[in-house]
């Protein structure tokens, strides 16, 4: 699953492309017998992606940012299987991919997100493989669709890492450790890790309300996407509390994370308000402010976005995002596609 | 995953065997028996489950679909047991249903299954513990935004389905919100009467969730109290 560089030749973005195309492939068809059972879920995802920054006057097939791993024209797919013995459930595997447009090479590039096998022993279930680290807001809030960044895309975590973790639910809540790699969406070895752990007190779908409180600690790396930024791993160490709220048609994500990254602090305050309107909820409204402190420097981040779902598969969703990088706003639209397979 | 070209260093080389890494961890799992899936599922099944069913020591979750089982046909049939049309988000052939089946060492004592409905302020969901009749033994409203949200959670609400059976709800209209002739659906209280929509879609998620019980689980063992 390699992904060819900006630099060199088409091929070995082809090339990694039809490996990744035909070992998905071969993967999902090791499951045949399963899915006629169905013993498994297979969706299609589909995306169309397109964004006009009005400083420098651009049009971008990107939601984002053009080196990340978010929003990008698309296909892909997400696959989970269930692992049963006679009389119980023994796991899940997951594995979920696309394989985008990128507008840096104008080659296809694959991204992988899910690819666990979560095992469920009495004591905790178990995950092995490249899922969420247990920090903040992004270990419980599905972003793989949505165009408004969290605070894995503003540099704060990661959406998916390499390694270990488990996770106990109780009455009152839960509990989640993770020992990853700390390295993002590619697996680098160089001297690199992160240790989270999250406790948090109540679930949303159920009691209308969580709060999360946060512990990391590591050597992280600097990765945006598939790009490693900065080729040696920085100390890092951060706290955060995060809440989601629930109430009748309005729906509230909160997050306040600080720290320290390679002996600077580290700052972040994150609020996402939402209110859901007509039949079903199928407007959704959301606004995005977020105060951010980096490498000493203050930022600011103020995202507006609207989700209209026109049916269960297909979902259109616009954004605005200004923020402190520049002068201008970024006006995205997205159409995405979501079909069981 | 990644080859940054662009690494000066030289010692920066990913690690790239990752395709072959998932492989062999999926083709490993492929050997272990393979069942179930997820769709409306519940929160933590480890908790719920346990809560629903306290003599239990573990579950298997089943997936199905009208789709996969009898297509359009299918779902005209349990649109007539429902006694109303499958419209909206949450109601179409192919959305996926997660079903738990409860076990006590080898023995299967029940069932686990949850509905979506369109509520007040967006969607519920009502799951119902059955015993292997199709007689509800538990009543858990996992989503939930509505006025009245704490009332119908209470287990006073609750507590009154049990002991019901799709027998029971056959006599119900999930369009009219009536029973006739008036019975034991009908002696469900609304413990607030200014959350009615609210309370008729519990009902009629509940119906629903019993039909897709009996359809998917039960082998249709209710089909003969139907009137049609």
């Amino acid at each position: 699953m390699s992904e060819a560089g900006g630099a060199g030749s088409r091929r070995p973005g082809r090339r990694s492309a039809v490996r990744f195309g035909a070992a998905c492939l071969a993967l999902l068809g090791a499951f045949a017998p399963g899915l006629r059972a169905q013993s498994s879920l297979l969706y299609l995802e589909l995306q169309a992606v397109g964004a006009y920054a009005t400083a420098p006057g651009r049009v971008d097939l990107f939601s984002f940012m053009a080196a990340d791993a978010m929003q990008k024209p698309g296909l892909g797919f997400d696959f989970v299987q269930r692992l049963s013995a006679e009389t119980r459930d023994i796991g899940v595997l997951g594995v979920q991919a696309r394989l985008v447009y990128d507008q840096e090479t104008k080659r296809p590039k694959p991204q992988l997100y899910n690819a666990y096998l979560r095992l469920k022993p009495k004591f905790a279930n178990i995950w092995i493989g490249h899922s969420r680290p247990a920090m903040g807001l992004a270990s419980v809030l599905d972003n793989h669709a949505l165009l408004l960044p969290d605070a894995t895309m503003f540099g704060f975590g990661f959406d998916r890492d390499w390694g270990v973790g488990l996770d106990r639910d109780f009455a009152w809540g839960g509990v989640a450790a993770s020992l990853t790699a700390g390295s993002g969406m590619p697996l680098y070895l160089k001297g690199n890790y992160l240790a989270a752990a999250r406790i948090f007190k109540g679930v949303l779908a159920r009691d209308g309300h969580s709060v999360g409180l946060s512990l990391s600690q590591g050597r992280v790396l600097e990765t945006m996407g598939y790009t490693l930024a900065d080729p040696d791993p920085a100390a890092w160490t951060a706290a955060g509390l995060d809440w989601s709220f629930a109430w009748r048609n309005l729906e509230s994500r909160a997050e306040i994370l600080a720290g320290r990254r390679g002996g600077a602090g580290t700052f972040l305050a994150f609020w996402r308000p939402g209110l859901s309107l007509l039949e079903e909820g199928r407007l959704k409204i959301e606004l995005q402010p977020a105060l951010m402190r980096r490498a000493g420097d203050w930022d600011f981040s103020l995202g507006s976005g609207l989700t209209y779902l026109f049916n269960a598969d297909l979902a259109g969703r616009f954004m605005v995002l200004r923020d402190s990088a520049g002068p201008g706003v970024r006006f995205v639209v997205q159409l995405y596609y979501y079909k069981r397979l | 995953m990644s080859d940054i070209r662009g690494s000066s260093t030289g010692r920066s080389r990913p690690v790239r065997a990752l395709v072959p890494a998932a492989a062999g961890i999926l083709l490993g799992a492929a050997a272990l028996a393979l069942y179930a899936a997820v769709g409306c599922d519940l929160n933590d099944p480890d908790r719920d489950v346990k809560r629903l069913f306290p003599g239990s020591t573990g579950y298997k979750t089943l997936y199905v679909s009208v789709s996969r089982k009898g297509g359009d046909g299918l779902l005209r049939q349990i649109e007539a047991r429902l006694g109303d049309k499958f419209t909206g988000l949450f109601e179409t052939a192919d959305v996926p249903y997660t079903m738990y089946e409860i076990y006590k060492g080898t023995e299967l004592i029940g069932y686990i299954h949850g509905a979506n409905q369109k509520g007040t302020y967006g969607g519920l969901q009502v799951f119902l513990a059955l015993d292997r009749e199709g007689v509800i033994r538990g009543f858990y409203l996992q989503k939930l935004t509505s006025k009245a949200a704490k009332a119908f959670r209470d287990p006073a609400f609750g507590n009154q389905f049990l002991g019901l059976s799709l027998r029971d709800f056959y006599r119900y209209d999930v369009v009219t919100g009536k029973e006739e002739p008036p019975g034991p659906v009908s002696r469900i209280a609304n413990p607030d009467p200014g959350s009615d929509r609210d309370f008729r879609a519990i009902l009629r998620a509940t119906k629903k969730n019993l039909v897709l019980a009996d359809e998917f689980l039960l082998g249709n063992a209710h089909l003969k109290f139907f009137k049609g």
